[in-house]
C-alpha cells in the first residue's frame, strides 16, 4: 500500500472566544493527494478552522501539524496557497494590476531587496497561464469581475509551488456559471498537477461524488468520511439541522 | 530664478524638500492602501510634543520631535495591534491629546512666537545645516527601510492575512512601516510645518491612484508629483514671502483637482 505523508493533522483542537467555544474537540488528517470539503452551515467555525490551520488565531488547546511539523515550528509556509473568503472583493481603484498581484505568490521565497529573477518571471508567466488570465495582465485587479478575480487569487496562490491548496467559500461574490468553471479548475489543478486541496462551502450542492473526504463541521467536527458514504444523510441533518439530502455531481 | 540658489538658506531648504518629497511619497503611499492616512495628520502634531519640549529647555526641537513622533507610533501601534481598538479612534485620541500636551508646553514655556509658527506652518528660513544633517543621515535610513521591505509592505497593503499566511512577518514590518513614517513626519516640520505634512503624505497617492495604473507606476507618479510640489511650493514661497508648508500643499491641492478633472468618471 503507498503511504501518503499527512498535510494536516489537527489533534483536540478547541477555539474559545471570551467564553464562547467556537470549535470544540476537532480531529482531523488530509494526507498529501487529497481533494478534501469543508461543509457546515454559515458561523459553524469552518472559517475558523482554516484561519487556526494556516496560523492566523492560537488555539485554546490542541496540536496543529503541518507536514508533520509542529505548526509553532513550521516555515514553509509557502508550501501552502491561501485563498481566503473575500479574496474576491478587491477595492476597485486598488493600484494592483493583475501581474502584481499574482507576482506576490513569490514574496515570500524572494530575499530581501531582490527583484525578479527570470525563474521567478517563468513560474509567474506559467501560474497566470495556467489560470488562464494572462490576457489581463496589464489590467487592474479591482476591475475584473469576481470569477476573474478568483483565479488571478488562484494564481498567485499557485506562483508560490504549493503543494496544497485552501480556498475558502470560492463562491463569494461569483455568479453560478463561473462557479462551476472554478470547480472545474480546481478539480483539474488537483489531477495535472497533483496538488491537494481543501475547500470550504456552505453550498452541499457543489459535493464532488469523486472528493476523498468531507468534513463536516458545526462547532465541532462532526463527520468526515468521503460521499459516498453518507447512507440516508444523517450526518447532514444533523448538521443543517433539518432534513436535507446531498446533490453530488461530477466535475 | 536661479538666483534663488544663490542663497544658503534656499540650498538647504531645497535639499531638505526633496528628501522629504520622495520619502512622503513613498511611505505615503503605503498608509493610503492601508486606509490609514490619519497616521501622518497625528504624528505631525505629536512632533508638535517634541517640538514643544524642545523650545522649552532649548534643546534642537528635531530630535525631540523625532523622539516624541517615534514613542507615539509605537504606542499607536501596540494599541492597534495587541488591544484591537478602532485605528481611527486610536489616532483621534492621539492627535487632539498630544496637540492639548503641546499647547501647555508651549504655553509654560512663553513660546508661543515666530519660531513656532513656522514649526507650524514650514519656513524657508528655519532649514539649519545641523537639520540638514539630521535629514540626510535618518532619510537614509528610511529610505533604506522602505526599499528593503518594499514588496513586503505592499503584499500587507494588498492582503494583510494572505501576507501573515505566506510567512511574512507582518506585525514587525508594521511597527518598522510606523516607525520610519514617525520619522519623516518629525523631519519634515521645519520645510512642511506640523499642520500640514500629512498633506504631502496623503496627495500625492491619491491623486495618483486616479490614473488607474499599477502600483510602481502609481507610486513613481506619486514622487512625481510630491517633488514638483515642493519644487513649486519652495519657489513660490522665496518670491511672494509665503509660508512654505502652505505654499507646497496648495500645488499639491491643484495636482489633485487636475487629477479628477483628468479622470473623471
Amino acid at each position: 500500500m503507498k503511504f501518503s505523508p499527512s498535510l494536516f493533522e489537527v489533534r483536540s483542537l478547541t477555539y474559545t472566544v471570551r467564553g464562547n467555544e467556537i470549535l470544540k474537540s476537532v480531529n482531523m488528517t488530509v494526507l498529501k493527494g487529497e481533494y478534501c470539503a469543508i461543509i457546515g452551515p454559515n458561523g459553524g467555525g469552518k472559517t475558523t478552522l482554516i484561519r487556526l490551520l494556516m496560523g492566523l488565531e492560537k488555539p485554546t488547546s490542541g496540536t496543529i501539524r503541518l507536514f508533520g511539523v509542529d505548526q509553532q515550528k513550521f516555515k514553509a509556509w509557502h508550501k501552502i496557497g491561501y485563498v481566503p473568503q473575500r479574496s474576491a472583493l478587491v477595492d476597485a481603484s486598488f493600484p494592483a494590476t493583475v501581474r502584481e498581484v499574482v507576482a506576490m505568490g513569490r514574496y515570500a521565497l524572494r530575499g530581501m531587496f531582490s527583484i525578479e529573477s527570470a525563474e521567478d518571471k517563468r513560474i509567474i508567466e506559467e501560474s497566470m497561464e495556467q489560470m488562464g488570465v494572462s490576457d489581463l495582465r496589464d489590467r487592474l485587479i479591482g476591475h475584473l469581475s469576481g470569477g476573474q478575480r478568483q483565479r488571478v487569487m488562484i494564481a498567485r496562490a499557485l506562483a508560490s509551488h504549493p503543494e496544497v491548496l485552501i480556498v475558502d467559500e470560492p463562491n463569494t461574490g461569483v455568479d453560478v456559471e463561473s462557479q462551476h468553471r472554478f470547480y472545474e479548475l480546481l478539480r483539474s489543478l488537483h489531477m495535472t498537477r497533483g496538488i491537494s486541496v481543501l475547500f470550504i462551502t456552505h453550498d452541499i450542492g457543489v459535493i464532488a461524488e469523486d472528493i476523498s473526504k468531507l468534513f463536516f463541521v458545526n462547532q465541532t467536527l462532526l463527520v468526515s468520511q468521503a460521499p459516498q458514504e453518507m447512507v440516508g444523510c444523517e450526518s447532514i441533518s444533523r448538521l443543517y439541522g433539518n432534513p436535507s439530502h446531498v446533490l453530488t455531481h461530477n466535475h | 530664478m536661479i538666483e534663488m540658489f544663490s542663497y544658503p538658506f534656499m540650498q538647504r531648504a531645497f535639499a531638505a524638500g526633496l528628501i522629504i518629497a520622495v520619502l512622503a511619497a513613498i511611505s505615503g503611499s503605503f498608509i493610503v492602501l492601508r486606509r490609514y492616512s490619519l497616521l501622518s495628520e497625528t504624528l505631525a502634531h505629536v512632533s508638535l510634543v517634541g517640538v514643544s519640549i524642545g523650545l522649552l529647555v532649548g534643546s534642537n526641537p528635531l530630535w525631540m520631535a523625532i523622539v516624541a513622533s517615534l514613542i507615539a507610533s509605537w504606542m499607536i501601534e501596540y494599541l492597534r495591534s495587541v488591544h484591537h481598538l478602532y485605528s481611527d479612534s486610536i489616532l483621534a485620541i492621539f492627535l487632539s491629546g498630544s496637540l492639548a500636551l503641546a499647547i501647555i508646553i508651549v504655553s509654560i514655556a512663553g513660546s508661543f512666537n515666530a519660531s513656532l509658527f513656522s514649526y507650524l506652518f514650514g519656513s524657508i528660513l528655519s532649514v539649519t545645516n545641523e537639520d540638514l544633517v539630521i535629514m540626510a543621515i535618518a532619510g537614509t535610513v528610511g529610505m533604506a527601510l522602505l526599499l528593503l521591505f518594499f514588496k513586503e509592505l505592499y503584499f500587507i497593503a494588498f492582503d494583510e492575512e494572505v501576507a501573515r499566511a505566506s510567512g511574512i512577518r507582518v506585525a514587525a514590518l508594521n511597527f518598522m512601516l510606523v516607525s520610519v513614517i514617525a520619522v519623516i513626519i518629525a523631519l519634515s516640520i521645519r520645510v512642511v510645518g506640523t499642520l500640514l505634512i500629512g498633506a504631502l503624505m496623503v496627495i500625492p497617492p491619491v491623486a495618483a491612484i486616479r490614473f488607474g495604473m499599477g502600483f510602481f507606476k502609481t507610486m513613481l507618479l506619486s514622487i512625481a508629483l510630491a517633488l514638483t510640489s515642493v519644487v513649486i511650493g519652495l519657489t513660490a514661497s522665496f518670491f511672494f514671502s509665503l509660508p512654505s508648508g502652505a505654499a507646497i500643499v496648495l500645488c499639491l491641492l491643484l495636482f489633485f483637482i487636475a487629477a479628477l478633472v483628468i479622470n473623471l468618471p
